[in-house]
C-alpha cells in the first residue's frame, strides 16, 4: 500500500517508536481519502461496538458544532478524533463521555445507555485535559475512580493495588498529588480512569502540554492498553492519531473523512481540513519517511 | 509523607476539647472554681445554668462552622470560601440590626438566620444558569455590600446606646446566655450534617475534583452540591441565631485539618469539627475572662487568635498543598 507501508507509527504495516521524532508524523499513502458517508463505520472490522452513535449532534450552549455524526468503536479499538481548534473535537469527546446532552440523534455505550453510579467507570473513563492536582494522595486519587461511597472492599482493594502496580506508581501511593511531576501526575489520572476496568477510555488532547520524552511515554502506556481497553482521542497531534486504528477528521461542523490513518491523513486531505502544508521527508537513518509539516496551505 | 491515625487525631482532640470544655465550666466572670464538674451535677446556679449551656453553646458553633466551612471550600472549590461567604453575613447582619432596630426586645437571632439564608439564596438566584463557583462567588461580594451599606444606614438613622451596645456585640458574635432548649436544633442539625456529609465523604471528594471530573466517576454532580450548599446555610444560619457572625473559624478549622490528616472528606471531617469547636470554647473562655468582668465578643477573640494562625499556616502550606 505505497509509502504508508513503510511509516513507522502507522498501525498497518508498522515497526513503530511512536516518540522518537515528535515533530514528524508518518506518511500516509497518495491514493487520498475517500468522503466520510452515513454509517461509515471504523470499526466494522472488529468486534461487536462498545460505543456508537447514530445520526449525532452536539453543540455548546445549544449552538449545533458537529452535526450528522457516525461513529463505531469496536472492542479494544483506538480511535482519533482530529480537526482543526473549534472543530468540535471536545464537545464530540464530551458527549461521547455522557457529560453533555446530545441535541440530536443517539450514543449507545456497549448496546444501552450508561449507567449511574459506580456501575458508570466501569463502562467508560475519561482522562481530561488541564486538570489540576489535588491535595489528595496517590492512592486517595486512584481509588476514587472506583465511584465507591465508602472505603474499597477487598475486590475493589485488589483493581487498585493492581493498576497502581501497571501504572508504575507503587513507589508514589503515599505522595500528595501536588507534589507529582507532570508525568507522574498524567500515570496518576490515567489509573483513575482505569482503576474500575472500563471497556472504554476517553482521552481530550492527551499530549497537550507534553514534553517528548513524556508524550513518547504516554504512547508507550496506551500501547500496553492497545486491545483491552478501546479509546477515543480528541487530538489536533498528528503523530498521536497516526498511532491509532482508525481517524475521524472533522471540518466544516461535520466529519470529512473516516478510515485508517493512512487513508486519512493524507497531504491533500490535511492540507484542504487543518490548512497545513506537508513535505515528505526521508528518514537517514533508513527509517519510514515522514510527512512534516512546513507551514500554512 | 506518612499521615497520622485519624483515630489517634480524634481522640486526642476530643481530650483536649473536653479539657477546654471543663476549663469553660470553671472560669467565668464569677471567678474560678475549682469543683465545676461535681457542681455541674449537682446543678449549680451558676456552673449548670450559665455556663454549662454557654460552653455547650461554643462547642456546636464551632463544630458547625467548620462543617458548614468544609461544606463551602468543597462546593465553591475555593480554599478561601468561608461559611459567610455567598451573602449570609450581609443578610444576617441587615436581619439581625433591623430587629434590633424595630423590635429591641426580642433576640435578634431568627431575623438574623432569616436574613442570612434570603441573602444566600437570593445570590444563588443571581447566579443561576451553569454552575459557575466564579458568579457564585462575586454575587455574594456584590450581595453582601449591598446588605452591609443597609445595615450601616440603619445604625446611622436610628442611633440609640442600646442599639449600637447590643448590635456591636452581635456583630462580632457573641452567645449571651443562651438556655439549654435553645440547643436542640442547632445540635439536630449538625448531627444530621455531619452523618449525611461522611456517609457521602467519596462524592465530596470527587466534587472537590471539579463537576466534570465528579461527573466522569459516577457522581449525581446536582444533588451531592445541592445538599452541601443546603447543609452550608443551614449551619450558618443555626449559628448566627444563637451566636452572631464568629469569622475565621469556618476558614480556619478545615485549612487546620487537611494539615494533620489530609484531605479526603472521611478523614478531614471529624477533625474539622472537632478543630472548630475547641477553637471557639477556648475563644469563648477568654472572652469571658480576658476583661472580666466586662466581656468581650467571642468572633473577636478567634479573629485576634485565627488571623495569626491562618498566616502561620499560610507559611506552611506547602507541607500539604
Amino acid at each position: 500500500m505505497g509509502v504508508a507501508a513503510n511509516a513507522v507509527t502507522l498501525p498497518d504495516g508498522q515497526d513503530g517508536d511512536p516518540g522518537r521524532d515528535p515533530g514528524r508524523v508518518p506518511i500516509p499513502p497518495r491514493d487520498g481519502t475517500r468522503r466520510a458517508e452515513p454509517g461509515d463505520s471504523p470499526g466494522d472490522a472488529t468486534a461487536a461496538p462498545i460505543l456508537e452513535a447514530h445520526e449525532l449532534a452536539v453543540g455548546r450552549g445549544g449552538r449545533p458544532v458537529l452535526a450528522g455524526v457516525n461513529l463505531r468503536v469496536g472492542s479494544g479499538e483506538r480511535l482519533a478524533l482530529v480537526g482543526a481548534n473549534g472543530s468540535g473535537k471536545t464537545t464530540l469527546l464530551r458527549a461521547l463521555a455522557g457529560l453533555d446532552a446530545a441535541l440530536a440523534g443517539v450514543i449507545q455505550w456497549d448496546g444501552g445507555e450508561l449507567p449511574r453510579g459506580s456501575e458508570r467507570v466501569r463502562q467508560v473513563g475519561v482522562l481530561f485535559q488541564g486538570e489540576t492536582p489535588p491535595g489528595f494522595t496517590v492512592r486517595e486519587l486512584v481509588c476514587l475512580g472506583l465511584g465507591l461511597d465508602g472505603p474499597p472492599s477487598g475486590s475493589a482493594a485488589g483493581l487498585l493495588g493492581d493498576v497502581l502496580g501497571r501504572m508504575d506508581l507503587d513507589p508514589l501511593v503515599e505522595r500528595s498529588c501536588a507534589f507529582l511531576s507532570g508525568g507522574e501526575w498524567q500515570r496518576a489520572v490515567l489509573a483513575r480512569s482505569l482503576v474500575a476496568r472500563p471497556g472504554l477510555l476517553l482521552l481530550d488532547e492527551p499530549t497537550n502540554h507534553l514534553d517528548p520524552a513524556r508524550r513518547a511515554a504516554l504512547f508507550a502506556l496506551l500501547d500496553r492498553l492497545r486491545g483491552s481497553v478501546a479509546a477515543v482521542l480528541a487530538t489536533h497531534d498528528l503523530e498521536c492519531a497516526a498511532t491509532c486504528d482508525r481517524v475521524v477528521l472533522l471540518g466544516d461542523s461535520r466529519v470529512v473523512a473516516v478510515g485508517s490513518p493512512s487513508e486519512v491523513l493524507t497531504p491533500p486531505t490535511l492540507a484542504s481540513v487543518l490548512g497545513i502544508r506537508v513535505r515528505r521527508v526521508d528518514d537517514p537513518e533508513g527509517g519510514s519517511p515522514f510527512l512534516r509539516v512546513v507551514g500554512p496551505s | 509523607m506518612t499521615r497520622i491515625g485519624v483515630p489517634v487525631v480524634v481522640l486526642v482532640l476530643g481530650a483536649l476539647c473536653a479539657g477546654a470544655m471543663a476549663l469553660g465550666l470553671s472560669i467565668g466572670s464569677s471567678g474560678w472554681r475549682g469543683d465545676a464538674l461535681p457542681a455541674l451535677f449537682a446543678g449549680d446556679q451558676i456552673i449548670t445554668f450559665l455556663r454549662a449551656p454557654r460552653v455547650l453553646t461554643s462547642a456546636l458553633c464551632g463544630a458547625s462552622l467548620a462543617l458548614a466551612g468544609v461544606a463551602m471550600q468543597t462546593v465553591l472549590r475555593n480554599d478561601l470560601a468561608d461559611p459567610y461567604v455567598l451573602g449570609i453575613a450581609g443578610g444576617a447582619s441587615a436581619g439581625a440590626v433591623l430587629s434590633l432596630a424595630l423590635w429591641p426586645s426580642l433576640p435578634p437571632g431568627p431575623a438574623a438566620a432569616g436574613g442570612g439564608a434570603a441573602a444566600t439564596i437570593l445570590v444563588r438566584g443571581i447566579a443561576r444558569g451553569p454552575y459557575n463557583p466564579t458568579r457564585l462567588l462575586l454575587g455574594g461580594i456584590a450581595v453582601g455590600s449591598i446588605l452591609a451599606s443597609l445595615t450601616g444606614l440603619v445604625l446611622v438613622l436610628a442611633p440609640s446606646e442600646r442599639l449600637l451596645r447590643s448590635a456591636t456585640f452581635w456583630l462580632f458574635g457573641g452567645f449571651g446566655t443562651p438556655v439549654l432548649g435553645s440547643l436542640t436544633v442547632p445540635a439536630v442539625l449538625l448531627a444530621t450534617s455531619f452523618a449525611w456529609m461522611t456517609f457521602h465523604a467519596e462524592r465530596l471528594d470527587r466534587l472537590s475534583l471539579g463537576d466534570d471530573v465528579a461527573a466522569s466517576l459516577g457522581t449525581d454532580v446536582r444533588k451531592t452540591r445541592a445538599g452541601l450548599l443546603t447543609i452550608a446555610i443551614v449551619l450558618t444560619a443555626a449559628v448566627v441565631a444563637v451566636g452572631g457572625l464568629i469569622g475565621f473559624v469556618g476558614l480556619i478549622a478545615p485549612h487546620a485539618g487537611r494539615g494533620i490528616v489530609g484531605a479526603t472528606h472521611r478523614r478531614l471531617l471529624p477533625v474539622a469539627t472537632l478543630l472548630g469547636a475547641l477553637l471557639v470554647v477556648a475563644a469563648d473562655a477568654v472572652a469571658r475572662t480576658a476583661f472580666s468582668p466586662r466581656e468581650v465578643p467571642v468572633g473577636l477573640v478567634t479573629a485576634a487568635v485565627g488571623g495569626p494562625f491562618f498566616l502561620w499556616l499560610l507559611q506552611r502550606r506547602r507541607a500539604w498543598a
